[in-house]
């Protein structure tokens, strides 16, 4: 009766976006970005990786229940970056490692198969 | 900004165990997140019985079809999500039909296996069932006829879409972050079996400032993708996801 739809956890519904910024009304450079249908697996990685840039003094994320599938991000950058920028840097950073990743364990997978014809494979 | 790599120790058809390195634990994690939950695959998602004589009642031979895993490599190119197609209902672009008629007519036990759906739009092994995999049984003049629709979905949506069984996921064998306490009644280390990755690492002086480096992971996947595809594609969907944010971002 109360069971909600497969989906939900998915599908952004009509006349709600994807990221919703907000400016935080008392600091300088801070704002709170909602994501919807989004989870930990993006939340902690962006969180993460905002800590590792030194412009960023101030960076969280929070699932605030877990029956609404969305999370918000709330970070503070040093004056001369916004906020949303560095969250944008981030993801390219992230972007690239995937990048190298995915390299990565292509040529090693191809190096194993050539390699390991005696394997269990 | 250290560069990832990978080092496999073990592959066989259905597993790969490897060292994931360079990397930090968000990021490992969330790989393993997406590997587990948002990798798409094709599964039956409606059942349209016809006739059931089995003693089987008819959703619990609904939910054991949903279950039946059907080979799912390369989906993105060949099926789209019912949900974004534009047909009413569905079609040959966003669903596989899979039919199954058994009777048995005999006076031997008939054993209803997966490898007797058949599909009357799948192309080449798309869309087809991992054989063997016992649906039913039937005795003497009792019959299963029915139409199975397979659509493409994510392990978010329900468990029967995910390609991996289980993904085992450890860094630190010897527990030199101090990460964890280990429970003892007299001596940890005497109690606590090493685990299977110890060997790969040496036991380090405690540094307050060490990250998690080293990750080692053990796919077991149940067969509709290959496990490098597995890999692969959790990769390509967690930057997707990334991809999305950034253009999403640059319109605000």
């Amino acid at each position: 009766m109360n069971a909600p739809e497969r989906y939900e956890l998915i599908l952004v519904p009509e006349g709600v976006s994807k990221l919703t910024v907000t400016p935080d009304a008392k600091l300088p450079n801070c704002v709170t970005i909602k994501f919807e249908k989004e989870d930990h697996t993006l939340g902690n990685l962006l969180r993460a990786q905002l800590l590792k840039d030194s412009r960023v003094l101030f960076a969280a994320y929070r699932v605030e229940h877990p029956l609404d599938h969305s999370f918000i991000l709330r970070i503070q950058t040093i004056d001369g970056i916004e906020p949303k920028d560095a969250v944008s840097e981030a993801c390219r950073t992230i972007l690239i490692q995937l990048d190298q990743l995915k390299q990565r364990f292509d040529s090693e997978w191809e190096l194993k198969k050539i390699s390991g014809e005696g394997m269990m494979y | 900004m250290t560069t990832p790599s990978i080092t496999i120790q073990t592959l066989a058809p259905d597993n790969v165990q490897f060292v994931m390195s360079g990397v930090d634990l968000a990021l490992a994690n969330s790989v393993r997140r997406i590997m587990q939950a948002e990798i798409p695959t094709v599964a039956i998602d409606l059942v349209e019985i016809e006739r059931n004589s089995s003693v089987i009642p008819d959703e619990f031979l609904a939910h054991r079809l949903g279950l039946v895993p059907l080979h799912s490599e390369d989906i993105d190119r060949r099926l789209q999500y019912t949900r974004d197609c534009d047909c009413e209902q569905y079609c040959d672009k966003c669903a596989i039909v899979l039919d199954l008629h058994a009777r048995c007519t005999d006076d031997s036990t008939m054993n209803v296996t997966s490898d007797m759906l058949v599909s009357s739009n799948a192309s080449g092994e798309f869309g087809t069932p991992l054989p063997g995999i016992l649906l039913a049984k039937l005795r003497r003049e009792q019959e299963i006829r029915l139409r199975c629709i397979a659509k493409k979905g994510v392990a978010k949506e329900h468990a029967k879409f995910a390609p991996v069984s289980a993904v085992g996921f450890e860094y630190d064998p010897h527990n030199s972050l101090k990460h964890t306490e280990y429970w003892y009644e007299e001596d940890a280390a005497a109690e606590w079996p090493l685990s299977r990755n110890a060997g790969w690492e040496e036991p380090q002086e405690y540094d307050y400032n060490r990250e998690p480096e080293k990750f080692y992971f053990d796919i077991e996947t149940v067969g509709q993708i290959p496990c490098n595809e597995v890999m692969r594609q959790s990769i390509t969907y967690l930057q997707q996801k990334l991809a999305v944010v950034v253009q999403e971002l640059a319109e605000r």
